[in-house]
């Protein structure tokens, strides 16, 4: 039977319980939205203590499944008002799956808002709080010497925390996870979940897994194999086996600024002149430089199991770590997004967001809207760092750029303010990628890029050709992938193996032959997709409870008026084609059994 | 005819200049060539490629006109 350990801060007391028989099927993010689908109530204070925070691996996390570490965090998100699952590399999902846990339910609050624990977990699976009130304030890479400096030697564990920015409750707040080498630098990023668990003053969990072995499948000799041609596919796949070890995700600048979908200058433009200089090749060509050899911090699996390995550490001039990647999205963001054209800039706001505890993506549209009210020019790197710790002092005016683009940009009077239900785009502009505008318009997220990537068949011919710049097919693409995304999420896959799995078909049935062999259960490609959609209907159902309705399914207007150069477009898909994306809704709710 | 032509990731090592770098070099091809014949004469591997003429996916089979940009990529992604 499996187990997850319920964490109650009001009481301060910690146990363990069975995962209930009607959700064995459940891991990651199907695990994580029916919990909060459950126990939180629609109409909660997300920074309440009637907020539950969800850490969960996927069904097959804790196994030696490729790319199969992921973790899920769940809760009301304070951000967007919805249910948020936030999916985060790092080393925390295996270590909790190994030592037998689900996972980690953590409901109520502290009252006494000065105190900060620390959630010890050990690989006994024996766990209790511990109190770090000295702790308050710090950041998140010393938070990791601190938890290191109280674990025995010969230790093997891994970190979850927050930095000052979840402490102060700020909605852009999000939660670290560490890597194989024990840096706090993968993030469940988006939605405010740092302030969640800041909320009920958790600054940390430790997950020891000394000595725990990867989770024994039910059928061995199946699973194996069925792993071994799921790796094998990952491999031989042009972009998960070539493009992304080699230059990681920030190989994707220059194709869409040549695409015209790069968001430059807060979604002004979509092709940024400097794109090459923020691009992986060079951001590759640098880090080789300043390692001295290939090989050496280029390419990395954010977790152990992975063998796509398109993580990457910065050096700095020195030949320093000074952070992860940073990833794609993150160059765009405040990159072109900011019009900052230098990778050593965008590294430190990088480092400084991953300290503080802040989501890049949320704060590099933050501060391109910040500098399009004028308060700072475009492209100013030393401003923009400035103004982001600014919000260390709880009353500076500009401590709102932690609480996204959204409060920013009517703050400072902003016209345009590129959100879907309070939460930042990310980094493909919907009128270049308009399959890209349905996903952030209808994801059950907010604006989310890995919701449903459409990217693949707009821009990347992965998974088929669909027109980016007509409407035409975009609702259908969008819905497939958000439904397969689910999937994956809950299984706790990486959504990367989504290339290989969406043009070679064996990797695809390696999926429900990794998942059927290793539970014992039956699962087929069907099972697969209604999984996904069952996901998506608790989603979708939590979000209406919470006053969602259609007219909260809308891309921002200037998108529909202001024309896009370089292709002069605006985004085409009509109001009734998005409505059609959640059409299973009302079916699988009944299959379900939920109103 | 002039185009301007642009390689990028692993593919750049095949400009004609031996260079590499990603910026667009302008290149003198006959009236009349194709964006295949373009990609003969580069001696580019056979493997499946993105290719973008004038910021739009183009066919391998359409013919450049003066003036056009043409950037080839190898199967890359991210996010």
């Amino acid at each position: 039977m499996r187990q997850m350990l319920r964490v109650d801060m009001t009481n301060l007391t910690v146990g363990l319980e069975p995962v209930p028989e009607e959700w064995s099927r459940y891991g990651g993010r199907a695990l994580t939205d029916a919990i909060v689908y459950r126990e939180v109530p629609a109409d909660a204070d997300p920074l309440g203590p009637a907020n539950v925070l969800v850490f969960s691996p996927g069904l097959l996390g804790g196994t030696t499944t490729p790319n199969g570490g992921r973790l899920s965090v769940g809760a009301k998100s304070p951000l967007t008002g919805g249910i948020k699952e936030s999916n985060s590399g790092g080393q925390a999902a295996h270590a909790l799956a190994r030592i037998g846990l689900a996972g980690v339910v953590v409901t109520g609050a502290q009252a006494d808002k000065a105190a900060r624990y620390l959630l010890v977990i050990e690989a006994d699976l024996s766990a209790r709080l511990e109190r770090v009130d000295a702790w308050a304030g710090l950041g998140n890479y010393e938070v990791a010497d601190k938890i290191a400096a109280l674990r025995p030697e010969g230790d093997r564990y891994a970190t979850i925390s927050v930095g000052p920015a979840g402490e102060a409750l700020a909605r852009a707040a999000g939660i670290a996870v560490s890597d194989p080498k024990g840096y706090p630098n993968r993030f469940a990023g988006r939605g405010g979940l740092g302030a969640v668990m800041g909320s009920k003053g958790l600054k940390g969990i430790v997950i020891s897994d000394k000595g725990a072995k990867s989770r024994e499948p039910a059928n061995k000799e199946e699973f194996v194999a069925a792993t071994r041609r799921f790796s094998a596919a990952l491999k031989e796949h042009a972009v998960s086996g070539t493009g992304l070890p080699m230059y990681g995700t920030n190989v994707l600048t220059n194709i869409l600024s040549e695409a015209g979908g790069l968001p430059t200058r807060n979604f002004a433009r979509g092709t940024f002149e400097f794109a090459d200089a923020i691009g992986g090749e060079t951001q590759r060509a640098t880090i080789v430089e300043r390692s001295g050899a290939e090989g050496v911090n280029d390419s990395h699996g954010c977790h152990s199991g992975c063998v796509i390995k398109c993580s990457r550490y910065w050096m700095d001039k020195d030949g320093h770590y000074k952070t992860k990647g940073p990833e794609y999205e993150t160059a765009w963001s405040f990159g072109a997004d900011c019009e900052i054209k230098d990778l050593d800039e965008i590294a430190e706001l990088d480092r400084a967001c991953g300290d503080l505890g802040l989501d890049t993506i949320e704060m590099g549209a933050t501060l391109a809207v910040y500098m399009d009210s004028g308060a700072i020019p475009f492209g100013d790197a030393a401003g923009a760092l400035e103004a982001l710790r600014a919000g260390l002092d709880a009353n500076d005016p500009r401590r709102i750029i932690w609480d996204g683009a959204e409060a920013t940009g009517l703050a400072f009077d902003v016209a345009r303010i590129p959100v879907v239900k309070h939460q930042a785009l990310p980094a493909y502009d919907p009128r270049a990628v308009q399959g890209m505008g349905v996903t952030y318009a209808t994801s059950t997220m907010g604006a989310d890029h890995t919701a449903g990537y459409t990217v693949t068949a707009n821009i990347l011919n992965v998974g088929g050709t669909v027109d980016p710049l007509q409407p035409a097919g975009q609702a259908e693409l969008s819905k497939n992938l958000q439904i397969a995304t689910a999937m994956l999420d809950s299984l706790g896959f990486c959504i990367f193996v989504a290339f290989p799995v969406l043009d070679i078909p064996e990797a695809f049935a390696a999926i429900h032959e990794m998942t059927e062999s290793f539970t014992g259960d039956k699962w087929d490609a069907g099972a697969l997709m209604q999984l996904g959609r069952e996901v998506l209907t608790m989603e979708r159902l939590y979000n209406e409870k919470a006053g969602f309705t259609e007219a909260d399914d809308r891309l921002p207007k200037f998108f529909q008026t202001d024309e896009l150069p370089p292709h002069n477009v605006v985004f085409t898909v009509s109001d009734e084609e998005l409505d059609t994306v959640f059409d299973f809704v009302p079916e699988t709710a009944r299959q379900m059994g939920l109103q | 005819m002039n185009i301007d032509l642009a390689l990028f990731a692993y593919l750049s090592q095949y400009q004609p200049d031996g260079l590499g770098g990603r910026h667009a070099r302008a290149m003198t091809f006959a009236p009349g060539t194709c964006i295949s014949e373009v990609i003969s004469e580069l001696g580019l591997p056979d493997q499946p490629r993105v290719i973008f003429l004038n910021g739009k996916h183009a066919e391998e089979s359409v013919v450049l006109g003066e003036g056009d940009r043409l950037a080839i990529f190898p199967p890359v992604a991210g996010g």
